[in-house]
């Protein structure tokens, strides 16, 4: 900036490229290739023969075969997978965004006594770390009998601190005004929530919706603790199981295996990554 | 701290006291807030408190939930014996060996991509996409792709052999020192883009008038980042720090699908969590892990205060 303002514009016909600008995109160019590197490498070995995959690690394939895609679902039972894996995601999607979306629409615009309390309480349980709860509930899911069962994962995820935390954010800025006009007019909350909240607040319910889809459809840890049968395993763990048994010669299975499951979060992500980005956008403890 | 400063910075409140509002119709609001309200607190005392309570106790027993009649009371014996151990001290050791790496490095790209992304004229939304993608990859995913790629007869370790600076494949998973800086750089590839987006909004936030003026002092490009980039970016940073070491210190997934559960024959890569896994559904000694898990929740409380405190003395 400092350098064009210092130069005498007369001197010069043909406007030079300075050089920080080369530097800035030659670099910017070397982080987007070691960015995409492991991208386009799962791409390329998902259609390359598994032979080659191990003898031959950094050369192009020789020839492309599909035989990747249509081994995974033989030997791993992939629709089985993105099945029990869309159960989980969708339902804490839809439980976990309009349940922190009413807790976040009564900490924004109704004033009951106690409210303030509840709030900073909820800010406050944002620094526990999770890993205190782990052991205890697993054992209190294992006195429940839940231990097997996709409620052990959906009930306790089905509203969170952090995203009651970001819709409240959000919805503190739709104006007073609107809301009490829905209130003159005699509707109770409820219908004022769903009638005028829920439109308004839409970025910020989008934005919480792939959160929890993400956090759901990408959990290693949740599922491993509580679906200890086959048959309710989801994608991540379906990947656990087809690293270590994979025979080398179909190698290419497990690339089509990892490039499947990470495809839908990279389409959701290009059809709403504006929305993704205001997620993480402004997040600091001021 | 900080919870309290959001609290209250709250706009004065108008909602309630309208006059227009009778005491019934203000009850009949309220009713409804706690019914909103409802659902999560239900759900956080149940699967929040009580676990709190119940992890609390459980460390005073020795219990394992497959045969919970021989529970037995130990007293303070989880707790001498956690605070005794060496594998938890190894584990720990372990731990923040990955996260001295890992932290510096992450945040340090992300500063420089979104700094670099910020100086481009054109194109910074086809690299602000790009270097978004490696988030949205899962933790099994990234291991399986990442440990492939630094495998020994990988492509990442073909190339440093090509280029002389290696001598033969290393077999790194199974080296005291190895696993944890490699794993910190195969999680910089996939958390980068995080300290990105958010040090981008940051920069983005910084008036430019304070660099006009600075210009107009004759100071430098070095000087303005240092003087007025790096301090304008202060909030992102610290919440970045305080996020990243609360997560990073429970690393479990990355260990899991790499190692076996002890963290290799030299437990080179035995993390907290894992060696708490390990305890509670390998040894089935639900009690000690509790105890593990409260010990290491502890360590991160107090890590997260001395931040915070750090941070409010350094900026009065």
């Amino acid at each position: 900036m400092s350098e064009i303002s210092a130069k005498p514009v007369l001197t010069q016909p043909r406007r030079r490229i300075p050089w920080s600008t080369i530097i800035i995109y030659a670099l910017l160019l070397i982080g987007a290739i070691v960015v995409l590197y492991p991208f386009i490498y799962m791409l390329m070995n998902s259609v390359k023969p598994g032979r080659e995959i191990l003898h031959q690690p950094t050369s192009l394939p020789s020839e492309i075969t599909f035989s990747g895609y249509t081994g995974v679902f033989e030997r791993l039972n992939m629709g089985l997978l993105f099945r029990n894996s869309l159960i989980l995601a969708i339902s804490i999607t839809v439980l976990n965004t309009l349940l922190s979306s009413l807790a976040a629409y009564a900490i924004a615009k109704i004033p009951f006594p106690g409210r303030n309390f509840i709030f900073s309480f909820m800010l406050a349980t944002m620094m526990i770390p999770g890993i205190l709860f782990l052991i205890p509930t697993y054992v209190l899911m294992f006195n429940l009998g839940w231990v097997g069962q996709y409620h052990a994962l959906i009930v306790p995820a089905a509203v969170t601190v952090f995203n009651i935390f970001l819709l409240r954010q959000f919805m503190v800025t739709i104006p007073n005004e609107v809301v009490e006009a829905g209130r003159l007019d005699g509707a109770n909350e409820l219908t004022i929530f769903l009638r005028i909240i829920m439109p308004l607040a839409r970025p910020a319910l989008a934005t919480v919706a792939i959160l929890n889809f993400m956090a759901s459809w990408n959990d290693f840890f949740g599922p491993l603790l509580y679906l200890n049968t086959p048959d309710k395993w989801t994608v991540q763990l379906g990947l656990l199981q087809f690293q270590s048994s994979v025979p080398g010669e179909n190698a290419q299975q497990i690339w089509a295996a990892t490039t499947l499951v990470t495809l839908p979060l990279v389409l959701i992500f290009f059809l709403l990554q504006d929305q993704f980005m205001k997620a993480f956008a402004n997040v600091t403890f001021k | 701290m900080a919870n309290v400063t959001v609290a209250e910075r709250r706009p004065p409140d108008t909602t309630g006291t309208r006059r227009g509002l009778s005491l019934w119709q203000n009850m009949h609001r309220h009713f409804w807030g706690y019914v909103f309200i409802a659902p999560w607190v239900v759900l956080y005392i149940v699967f929040g408190l009580y676990p709190l309570v119940l992890s609390f106790y459980l460390t005073f027993f020795d219990y394992s939930f497959v045969a919970p009649e021989s529970r037995a009371f130990v007293g303070v014996g989880n707790w001498l014996k956690g605070i005794l151990d060496p594998l938890f001290w190894k584990s720990l050791f372990n731990i923040v060996y990955n996260q001295a790496i890992f932290i510096v490095l992450k945040n340090g790209l992300g500063l420089l991509t979104a700094v670099l992304v910020f100086r481009a004229t054109w194109g910074g939304r086809i690299f602000r996409t790009i270097y978004f993608l490696p988030v949205l990859t899962s933790t099994m995913v990234l291991m399986i792709v990442g440990g492939y790629l630094a495998s020994p007869t990988g492509p990442v370790q073909s190339m440093l052999v090509n280029a002389g600076i290696t001598d033969g494949p290393v077999f790194w998973t199974f080296n005291r020192w190895l696993p944890m800086p490699i794993l910190a750089l195969i999680n910089t590839w996939k958390w980068f883009g995080i300290s990105f987006v958010i040090l981008l909004a940051g920069l983005y936030s910084i008036s430019p008038d304070l660099y006009d003026a600075a210009s107009i002092d004759g100071a430098g490009e070095w000087a303005s980042f240092r003087y007025i980039t790096l301090p304008q970016l202060r909030p992102q940073l610290f919440f970045l720090l305080v996020v990243d070491i609360i997560n990073g210190l429970q690393m479990f997934t990355e260990v899991f699908a790499l190692f076996d559960l002890y963290g290799g024959a030299d437990n080179q890569a035995l993390t907290p969590v894992l060696y708490l896994y390990a305890q509670a559904f390998d040894r089935s000694n639900m009690g000690y892990a509790s105890t593990l898990g409260l010990l290491l929740a502890i360590l991160i409380g107090v890590i997260t205060v001395l931040q915070f405190r750090f941070v409010s003395a350094g900026s009065d």
